[in-house]
């Protein structure tokens, strides 16, 4: 193949890309600490990690799933570091935080408050591949599970959320 | 088959943990299994959902970030450029089309799905994306994929020429119509407003008056 034209830009600077890619970022975070407090912290922590680092990026296509590594290491650090305590949902979704608000749109609104009720072990493996578009494997890497592990972790948080969106769970492998 | 036979709670425990992904012995068995095909096709609707669901509406969550937590992110960004007190210039990137291929075969089964999704399930692609598409086509493949920093409409579409996989590329303008061929699909890039729209087949090239019309239902 030998396109006449390609439309991208060559030439970005990386902190466009950063600012470009920091929604991203922080939407992962958020789904991470279940806190925007947290998620903001995170954030800025990585932001600034990502550009000390920034030679170690040596391939401009995969500077998305580089951040959001770096965001899931910060928030793990965060928590070893400072021992935050964990997250009461109910109370997050009682407080009805703007960042889960769904336009009116009910079925929405569910789905997000089942996905902050799932347990971390199901919701972080959940999070990275759907939001942050990282394979099993990768995900096994990143978590240092096995990939039938994740597969199977992925499975289950799936067949939570099934209820919520109106389907019947399928059965557990187990 | 009964979905309670093992190589159904195989094909669903794989579906259920990367509905994206189909390895050969699931594929092969869903060509025999319609529970396990539906399954897979209600499970693809979730994680549009999903998708959608994760997409937190940023401009709500901005809002109630209190002011000195914005400054100080701000101050750290603004830092951190001073600091360097340069730029860091990204290679060259592959053309848009060779991408958008690569993107495409990583979706390989996408091709196959035949269940016309629900109207609300594309909406929420479109919405996710930032994207207004024509709601009467006949879709039966939606996501907001990753792509170049940004969730880009990934769309099947049955048509009489068989399925045409459709990527909305809001932000990626190109200067003119390019053709393109590779690992057995077809495809042309167009120009659509500030942005572009990629229409590809794999059997036989893309029609011109079937691309017009994509690219005449595109919004943004």
């Amino acid at each position: 193949m030998n396109p006449s034209s390609g439309g991208t830009s060559s030439t970005a600077p990386f902190t466009r890309i950063l600012e470009m890619l920091r929604p991203d970022l922080l939407r992962f975070a958020f789904w991470l600490a279940r806190d925007r407090a947290v998620a903001e912290d995170v954030v800025q922590e990585t932001l600034i990690r990502a550009w000390k680092s920034r030679e170690e990026l040596k391939d401009s296509s995969a500077v998305r799933p580089w951040l959001l590594t770096i965001v899931r290491r910060e928030h793990a650090r965060l928590y070893e570091r400072k021992r935050l305590p964990t997250v009461d949902v109910d109370e997050v979704e009682a407080l009805g935080d703007p960042a889960l608000a769904s336009d009116g749109d009910a079925g929405l609104h569910d789905l997000r408050g089942a996905i902050m009720k799932l347990p971390d072990e199901y919701r972080e493996p959940l999070v990275l591949q759907v939001l942050g578009g990282f394979s099993t494997a990768e995900i096994a890497t990143e978590l240092k599970l096995t990939q039938p592990t994740v597969l199977t972790r992925l499975f289950r948080a799936r067949n939570k959320l099934r209820v919520i969106y109106g389907l019947a769970p399928a059965e557990d492998a187990e | 088959m009964n979905s309670g036979s093992p190589e159904c709670r195989h094909a669903r425990l794989q579906i259920g943990g990367d509905p994206q992904g189909l390895s050969a012995d699931v594929a092969a068995h869903l060509s025999t299994c319609a529970e396990c095909t539906r399954f897979r096709a209600e499970t693809l609707a979730l994680d549009a959902r999903l998708r959608a669901a994760l997409e937190l509406p940023l401009p709500q969550f901005r809002k109630a970030v209190p002011p000195a937590r914005r400054f100080a992110l701000a101050a750290s960004v603004v830092l951190a450029m001073i600091i360097a007190g340069g730029f860091w210039v990204f290679r060259p990137q592959p053309a848009l089309a060779d991408e958008v291929v690569a993107h495409v075969l990583e979706e390989a089964g996408s091709w196959d799905q035949q269940k016309l999704l629900p109207g609300s399930a594309v909406a929420d692609v479109l919405r996710t994306a930032g994207v207004q598409f024509d709601a009467t086509l006949p879709v039966v493949y939606a996501y907001a994929c990753p792509f170049h920093g940004h969730r880009v409409p990934h769309l099947v579409i049955q048509t009489d020429n068989g399925p045409m996989t459709v990527m909305l590329l809001a932000h990626e303008p190109v200067s003119q119509r390019t053709e393109f061929a590779e690992n057995g699909l077809h495809g042309v890039l167009l120009p659509a407003g500030s942005g572009s729209v990629a229409v590809l087949m794999r059997h036989g090239e893309v029609p011109a008056d079937v691309a017009a019309r994509i690219v005449s239902a595109a919004r943004w």
